[in-house]
């Protein structure tokens, strides 16, 4: 027999992947503007106001599953998580946002030294697999595959500290090395987020907090 | 931790039926340790073999040790109505003396050990009764019958008439089952207050009271202590299969 609190499980677990499918699509058009040089600041900006919104949607009816059934243990863990991961991915949303303003304001790399566009095409890929490991695991609450991405994140910050350091001895134009910094730390940040997502699915599965940073 | 009660393979018998099957865990003193389970896991069966009230039933029986402040309760030459007095009972129903005044609810565990002095019984009544957060509802009428009070401030009847007799361990059995919200919250904040110097061992059916009352919680079914452990820990975070299941309702 399912439990009355499950339809209002069900309803945030499916409005999450939701936000994570439309999260990424948020990142992935952010990033195809300035490597490729498209203009897409309109589209960008509506997906992450939707992605806020829809966060803010999570928290009303998470509050009101804890109001009206008083959660606890696995059902407590996954609300408060689901919470969490709204916001992580609220955070993409917002991340991609800014990245897209770059392009807008700066122009984005497309004019740019190869080697500029290569690292940062290089680090944005990695950034979206790490993006597209959480969502896949908030789908399956794998821990396995949740626990995948502690490799990937410590590459991601590998990448960000090389591209860092060759940048400043490289003698880059500064509307390129300004434009570039900023996509990295954004893509640093975004790969954080994807983290705290695996690590978020590890707890609603087990109690465990781990960190996998 | 201080323990109060230290149980030790702990086995309860109705007739053939074995209800309680080894259980060992220690209580806390001064804390409130709530009983969870589902209906005939032995909850009930267990806080009796507390007091020593189970093998009141015919047919019951018990084996295993109850140290109770290192002693065995159940050892020869241990006076179980001395054991009755430290450790008192509040049951499901409010059950005052229908036939005696709010006062005379409340002395009768003192009159009965023999106390006579009006002076002695006067401050024990009003002491019972405050602590009970019953005093100032029924000071102006001590002489009423205790039945003509609400459900609820019989449930504090009661527990004021258990801890006239000075208890150390006030054992509960679903407390509030009969009683309304606004009655049982009364009954919540009473028994946290009695915790600072009280040792509450309270049976619960109904999870959120264990969850918001008690500081550890015992997780029983079919007879057997499957999981003990501070609340938060049991609530947020249960390590056993089992406990999980009957926490978020998909047996019980």
């Amino acid at each position: 027999m399912s439990r009355i609190i499950d339809t209002g499980l069900e309803e945030l677990s499916a409005t999450l992947y939701r936000m994570g499918e439309l999260a990424h699509r948020a990142v992935l058009t952010a990033l195809l503007e300035c490597l490729e040089g498209r203009e897409a600041y309109k589209e960008v900006h509506e997906m992450a106001d939707t992605l806020l919104v829809t966060a803010d949607h999570i928290e009303d009816k998470a509050f009101e599953l804890i109001a009206r059934f008083q959660p606890v243990a696995s059902d407590l863990r996954t609300i408060k998580s689901y919470m969490k991961i709204a916001y992580d991915f609220a955070r993409f949303g917002r991340y991609a946002l800014d990245i897209s303003f770059i392009n807008k304001r700066l122009g984005g790399l497309k004019n740019c030294e190869e080697w500029i566009n290569s690292h940062v095409k290089n680090m944005s890929e990695k950034a979206l697999e790490m993006v597209r490991l959480s969502i896949e695991s908030l789908k399956s609450h794998d821990t396995q595959l949740a626990e995948k991405i502690s490799g990937k994140e410590k590459e991601v910050d590998k990448i960000y500290f090389e591209f860092l350091d060759k940048l400043i001895k490289s003698g880059a134009t500064t509307k390129c090395a300004v434009s570039s910094v900023l996509i990295v730390r954004y893509l640093e940040r975004i790969a954080d987020h994807a983290t705290y997502i695996c690590e978020s699915i590890i707890y609603i599965a087990t109690g465990q907090k781990v960190v996998l940073r | 931790m201080a323990v109060k009660f230290d149980i030790q393979n702990l086995n309860a018998w109705f007739g053939l039926k074995h209800v309680l099957k080894s259980i060992n865990m220690k209580i806390e003193e001064n804390a409130v340790t709530a009983i969870i389970g589902p209906s005939g896991c032995g909850k009930t069966t267990f806080i009796r073999c507390l007091n020593r009230m189970h093998e009141i039933t015919p047919g019951a029986r018990v084996s295993g040790k109850v140290l109770f402040n290192g002693i065995d309760i159940y050892d020869n030459g241990v006076d179980p109505v001395m054991i009755r007095r430290k450790i008192g009972m509040v049951f499901q129903k409010p059950n005052p003396f229908p036939m005696m005044s709010i006062y005379d609810n409340v002395a009768a565990g003192l009159k009965l050990n023999g106390v006579r002095d009006k002076k002695i019984l006067d401050a024990a009544v009003r002491r019972s009764l405050e602590l009970a957060n019953l005093w100032d509802e029924v000071k102006e009428d001590l002489n009423k019958s205790g039945a003509s009070l609400s459900g609820g401030q019989q449930q504090r009847l009661c527990i004021a008439r258990a801890l006239a007799v000075e208890p150390e361990v006030l054992l509960m059995d679903e407390p509030c089952s009969a009683l309304d919200p606004i009655a049982t919250a009364k009954i919540e904040a009473l028994i946290r207050k009695l915790a600072e110097n009280y040792t509450v061992v309270i049976v619960t059916h109904n999870m959120q009271q264990a969850a918001r009352v008690s500081d550890y919680t015992a997780f029983l079914y079919l007879g057997e202590l499957i999981e003990y452990g501070p609340t938060k820990q049991i609530f947020e975070n249960p390590k056993h299969e089992l406990t999980e299941r009957y926490l978020t309702g998909e047996f019980g």
